[in-house]
């Protein structure tokens, strides 16, 4: 009978380190989850790849201004003697790429295009994560308290939950855009306005996913044994959520966080696209598509897929990741 | 069984009334937050004060806020009559009031754009629901081969691309470089099914990429659950082939979840595909939303928001009234 | 003030009807029965249609199929505003004048329709006419002095009839004009005291087939107005059923030689053939199709692909093709043949509303004159072709009465920054200042405003953009200045076009200071220069209609280089073109650029 000493790897304390004398402690320390999730992550090489591209996407989405300087543009300027009047289309081919414009210009206006792309990362990347944080605050607050607490409190959050649901959620997302949009907070200046507006409004309509999910997890986690052991030693309910559910959740968190950045990435261009996103001049991805849309990208299709590309990249960057992430958390998950 | 129906449709009013009061309030409060009154943005052009003051005892738009909300469920069931002496105009049941643009009823022109919103929902839905599934089924047992590679990626660029990029794609691609198919341009089935089906089949096409995508990895993960469970392994001790195995016990606990996502997803769309419509240029019940919130047309957007919801709702009523059928454990929660 | 979707219009003057005008009659423009000279074919070449006929053919029958991106205000025709629902409205309504159907100048003149010859006065403020024998509506019954009365009537019902011109309120009310633009003297048929609803007292029908005007002051331009729809007969019982007043609109009755058949509002109508009407007193009608189909296709670029593909017919708005359609029609020869890239008479322009500081001061108003870039406000409307031509001044070359000059030198239209800036400080704001400005959210919109945006972010000014919808942007976005002021909007983008091809009323509405409207107006700017307002009073009353045009000058640059509130950007131009199934194929100066509709024909 094989002794249980030498087996690697297992999450659970080793005790006889004392008896193995010439056994390397090393070979049966255990590991935390946290451990184990790292180790199986980094063999996922299509999650690795994703996360180093979300990296690079929020240094560029932070260093936006360092960039489009370095290249020389300004994503406001109109470069009018680079468009051909009559057809509304940049000079050169290739939607006017050249070594002063990386991505070429825009038609019609002639404004650079990389310069709008990489301040369209910046605006992307604030929206989305500003937006998941919110959903993440009121969708775990709701989904812990509706789970643990069980009886007419559950009752009441899930039927809120519902109702959101019910909602349309994009017609009401313009809607209230229009509503609210247009006036401005003191202090903020019309843009953060706007930006603050969508940011709310995004994550107001998407807690309801995680509510449910976490609602979920927590009903679960409930039952367990350690719960019930922290209960009849006297633990306070607040004492309970905050130091044994929640650390718990935390890996769920993370995953559901991961994979909402891209659908509200998708939502911010959605609304953009239907023209209630950012203000102009402010450079989005969704309101490039927009205006390619509009009778252009027929005669210039770089207009339309150069913001295309990059919605696309980030979208599956995070979606890879996050994919990958789920994985490695959960230990029974097969690929 | 049926006392859970019972809940569930007592519910479903609640919930649909609470919709229509929110909705309500909020679009009666757009008017005042953007400077103008209802009364106004009725008159039409050039209004003068008569026009204003008549307009407002025809559409009794001084009564309080409760009181017309009141007036107006009323209209849902029995109708309603616009009089202010000179001016009448009948709504017939359910009325969910006039455009302020075009002063047509409501729920007529909610109608006459319903056929495009229903024909781009039903034809797609058809499409995504066979194809993604059966992706995912034939991804899940040929797990790890190259099919399944392919198939995975593509479905992960599916749910990755924006539906209106990868509509914008197929026209310029399809319609305006190749000529393959005509612009989009929609033409009814009842006039011409050929016309009908070719118009539509870019949008169905691109609705599709997205929504397949997604089933094919939805199916394909509870395939592999499934495909790992107990019953399964038994099934296959007792000697049965594979294909039974699959056939009779595996796949249908694959596919319940699917079949109530997919009435969910399909109760969405039916409120109008937004962002398809706007691409496409297809003027459905979606189109007719963005339309009437731009031109601030109050009681358009109020009817389209209850329609939709109503049919988001109802999906989900009869998605649980299913389940509950299947799994009859949910019926005592 | 004519609309189409995008431009809202005054009256400009036209050269050549004052040319005509100037022969010697009180009566202007007037001179000239229906026929005249036949104008000649044209070869099908690019812009053919502006001075010829093309593809003229006399063959008779077929259907037309046109298309727009939207459905007419109103059908009515006391209520419709848009330029291409008045060409429209050639096919079913006659009035007792109307243009001349011919292309060119000779399209300007009013010709008498209904009436037997153009209106006659002794003094300019009394004015005759007398009606054709024969005329029937569409269901049979006769079309007296009566109808052409009642339809006028119809107008100072404001509270039911809105929507169109309100001239015939300011010249035929009885007793003063109150400050929402109402006649207090009489509110129309509805409320009509006299039984048989004709109580308006300052219309005279003394027969059946004569009808006298008494006006409130001196109007040269009266047979103009008199070929406004407005103008048309209306059947009295009809309009006093529940199917008439506000729902006359879905089935106005016909004069012309074709009626309503069916009428979807917002989606579609047909017409077909009035079996009541004679061609025999008609001046110019032929009604070569034997139906007509209008569809509404809210996109603009499948508009395009279906002309070019000879499914629909004609573009009925006239506002020009999209950019993808414009490509192709000027790299293909064969194509570019047989558009037509006609003058609209529009001007396009920023209004600076003088009420929003810091607007108030001249200084800051000036530095906006010089940051603006016309050239890129050019580019984002199509370019010199499908834009038009880099504005100078609010009255382009085809008036007459402009004169060439520019208040504000700018570089040949790309802004002059040092002297913007040299302005700001004069006003008081070295270093800029944010303002709101408003335009439509349509495509050319949009690109308009981010235009003007960065042109004047070159100076310090800041444009908070705010969008208006289309179909409601000059009635409720920017018509209630109120709501301007109360927002911030110190710029407002619009466009202005031809009423009819004289002087009055271009003017008038745009920066008259006492026609200031509290809702639907059209002074966006607030202008209220008593100078101004004394020399558009001397323009009216002038019945010399080359003193009326140098008077027309003279309010352009007093506007432009004392007042400073209107900036001129382009003069407009549109680049349009049919299916290959059309015949007789012209451009109306008159209409703003629009074909002649009523003289289409299928091959």
């Amino acid at each position: 009978m094989t002794a249980p000493l030498d087996v690697q790897g297992s999450a659970t304390e080793a005790q006889p380190e004392a008896v193995l004398g010439g056994v390397e402690a090393k070979a049966i320390e255990g590991r935390s989850l946290g451990q184990i999730a790292w180790m199986r992550l980094k063999r996922d090489k299509v999650a690795i790849v994703g996360g180093v591209v979300v990296i690079l996407l929020i240094l560029v989405a932070i260093f936006a201004g360092v960039i489009s300087s370095l290249a020389g543009q300004d994503p406001y300027a109109y470069h009018s003697n680079l468009i051909d009047p009559n057809y509304s289309t940049p000079k050169g081919g290739w939607g006017g790429i050249s070594w002063d414009h990386l991505l070429g210009v825009e038609p019609v206006s002639g404004r650079d295009i990389f310069s709008r792309i990489v301040y369209g990362a910046r605006v992307s990347m604030i929206i989305a994560f500003l937006a998941t944080g919110v959903s993440v605050i009121i969708g775990v607050a709701v989904g812990v308290v509706a789970g643990y607490f069980g009886g007419i409190v559950d009752q009441l959050l899930s039927r809120l939950m519902d109702l959101l649901l019910a909602f349309p959620l994009l017609l009401f997302a313009i809607a209230l855009v229009y509503v609210i949009g247009d006036s401005s907070l003191v202090g903020l200046g019309d843009n953060n306005t706007r930006i603050f507006v969508l940011v709310i409004i995004i994550g107001f309509f998407n807690w309801p996913y995680i509510g449910r999910i976490i609602r979920g997890q927590t009903l679960s986690l409930r039952e367990k044994e350690y719960i019930e052991a922290a209960r009849s030693l006297g633990a306070s309910p607040t004492r309970i959520l905050f130091r044994e559910i929640l650390p718990n959740l935390v890996g769920p968190i993370l995953v559901y966080s991961t994979l909402i950045i891209p659908t509200n990435i998708l939502f911010e261009a959605a609304l953009s696209f239907l023209g209630v996103g950012v203000r102009p001049p402010q450079a989005s991805w969704g309101a490039m598509l927009s205006d390619a849309s509009q009778g252009l990208f027929q005669i210039d299709p770089e207009y339309m897929i150069v913001p295309g590309a990059a919605l696309f990249i980030t979208v599956i960057a995070f979606n890879l990741f996050g994919d990958g992430l789920r994985d490695a958390l959960d230990p029974r998950s097969n690929r | 069984m049926i006392q859970y129906i019972i809940r569930r449709l007592i519910l479903v009013v609640v919930l649909m009334w609470v919709v229509s009061m929110v909705t309500f309030a909020i679009f009666f409060l757009i008017p005042s937050a953007t400077g103008t009154s209802p009364a106004v943005l009725f008159a039409g052009k050039a209004p003068t004060p008569d026009t204003i003051a008549a307009v407002e005892v025809k559409f009794g738009l001084k009564d309080s806020i409760p009181v017309q909300y009141g007036h107006f469920v009323e209209g849902i069931f029995v109708g309603r009559h616009f009089d202010n002496g000179a001016d009448k105009s009948y709504c017939p049941p359910p009325c969910l009031g006039f455009s302020f643009v075009n002063n047509q009823p409501v729920w007529e022109e909610i109608v006459s754009d319903l056929p495009v919103t229903l024909s781009l929902a039903a034809g797609a839905s058809i499409m995504w629901l066979v194809t993604g599934t059966a992706v995912g089924v034939l991804s899940a047992l040929k797990r790890r081969t190259i099919f399944d590679r392919a198939a995975m990626g593509l479905a992960l660029a599916g749910v990755s691309l924006p539906i209106y990029f990868t509509g914008l794609v197929l026209l310029d691609l399809i319609s305006y470089k190749w000529g393959i198919l005509p612009n989009v341009h929609y033409v009814g089935i009842t006039d011409n099914p050929l016309s009908w089906a070719r118009n539509l089949l870019l949008p169905w096409i691109a609705l599709t990429f997205l929504y397949a995508a997604l089933y094919a990895r939805l199916t394909r993960a509870g395939m592999l659950e499934t495909m790992g469970e107990d019953y399964i392994r038994t099934a296959r001790a007792k000697g049965l082939t594979e294909r039974r195995v699959i056939t009779r016990h595996a796949l249908r606990a694959a596919l319940t979840p699917i079949v109530t996502i997919f009435g969910l997803d399909l109760g969405q769309l039916l409120g109008g595909a937004i962002l398809t419509e706007y691409t496409f240029g297809l003027i459905g019940v979606g189109h007719l939303s963005i339309d009437a919130i731009s031109r601030q047309d109050l009681p358009v957007i109020m009817g389209v928001t209850l329609f939709a919801a109503f049919f988001i709702v109802f999906a989900n009523l009869v998605v649980d009234v299913l389940y509950a059928f299947v799994d009859p454990r949910v019926r005592y929660s | 003030m004519r609309r189409t979707s995008l431009v809202r219009y005054g009256t400009v003057a036209t050269a050549m009807a004052l040319l005509v005008a100037g022969c010697g009659s009180s009566s202007s423009g007037g001179g000239n029965q229906g026929g005249g000279e036949k104008p000649k074919p044209a070869q099908n070449v690019f812009n053919a249609g502006t001075t010829g006929i093309r593809n003229a053919s006399d063959h008779k029958g077929g259907t037309l199929n046109f298309i727009a991106d939207g459905d007419c205000d109103y059908w009515d025709p006391a209520r419709t505003y848009y330029g291409f629902c008045w060409d429209m409205q050639r096919l079913f309504s006659r009035g007792l004048m109307a243009y001349n159907a011919a292309p060119g100048d000779s399209g300007l003149n009013a010709v008498p329709d209904l009436a037997t010859e153009a209106g006659t006065s002794p003094n300019g403020k009394d004015w005759t006419y007398h009606l054709k024998s024969g005329i029937k509506f569409e269901d049979g019954s006769p079309v007296t002095s009566k109808n052409i009365k009642y339809g006028i009537e119809r107008v100072f019902a404001q509270s039911v009839i809105n929507g169109g011109p309100t001239y015939v309120i300011t010249f035929l009310c009885p007793g003063p004009i109150n400050t929402s633009g109402g006649c207090d003297a009489y509110k129309g048929p509805y409320a009509d005291k006299d039984p048989n609803h004709l109580g308006l007292s300052t219309i005279d029908t003394p027969d059946d087939n004569t009808i006298v005007f008494h006006l409130n002051k001196v109007v040269g331009d009266w047979n103009y107005i008199m070929a406004l729809p407005a103008s048309t007969p209306v059947p009295i019982a009809y309009d006093q059923s529940p199917k008439g007043g506000a729902h006359y609109t879905d089935h106005p009755y016909s004069t012309g030689p074709y009626k309503f058949d069916t009428y979807t509002a917002g989606k579609s109508l047909t017409l077909v053939r009035n079996a009541m009407w004679n061609q025999g007193n008609d001046p110019f009608r032929k009604a070569l199709p034997d139906k007509i189909v209008f569809t509404v296709d809210a996109n603009d670029d499948d508009i395009d692909q279906r002309i070019l593909t000879n499914i629909a017919d004609v573009n009925i708005s006239g506002t020009g093709v999209q950019p993808t359609a414009q490509a192709k029609i000027l790299s293909n020869p064969t194509l570019k043949a047989r558009a037509d890239n006609p003058v609209t008479g529009a001007t396009r322009y920023l209004a600076i509303e003088s009420k929003v500081a810091p607007f108030d001061n001249v200084h800051c108003r000036r530095a906006v004159q010089y940051a603006v870039s016309k050239v890129d406000w050019q580019t984002a409307r199509g370019g010199p072709i499908g834009g038009g031509q880099v504005a100078t001044s609010m009255l382009n070359p085809t008036v007459k009465g402009f004169v060439q000059f520019d208040a504000y030198p700018d570089d040949n239209g790309n802004g002059d920054i040092a002297k913007a800036k040299d302005e700001l400080k004069q006003c008081g704001k070295p270093n800029g200042f944010t303002t709101h400005l408003a335009s439509q959210n349509s495509g050319k919109g949009t690109r308009v405003a981010t235009a003007v945006q960065a042109a004047l972010k070159r100076v310090g000014i800041n444009c908070i953009i705010d969008l208006g919808n289309a179909a409601t942007y000059y009635s409720q976005f920017i018509g209630a200045p109120a709501v301007n002021r109360a927002k911030g909007r110190g710029l407002l983008v619009a466009g202005w076009g031809a009423d009819w091809p004289t002087g009055y009323g271009f003017f008038s509405s745009l920066i008259d200071g006492r026609k200031i409207l509290p809702q639907g107006n059209s002074n966006y700017s607030e202008t209220n220069d008593p100078k101004i307002n004394d020399m558009i009073d001397q323009a009216v009353a002038a019945t010399d209609p080359n003193k009326a045009a140098q008077i027309w000058g003279e309010v352009d640059k007093q506007l432009m280089t004392e007042d400073a509130t209107l900036v001129p950007m382009t003069w407009d131009k549109a680049l349009v073109i049919n299916s290959q199934n059309v015949t007789n194929a012209y451009i109306m100066l008159s209409l703003l650029g629009i074909y002649d509709f009523q003289a289409l024909g299928h091959v």
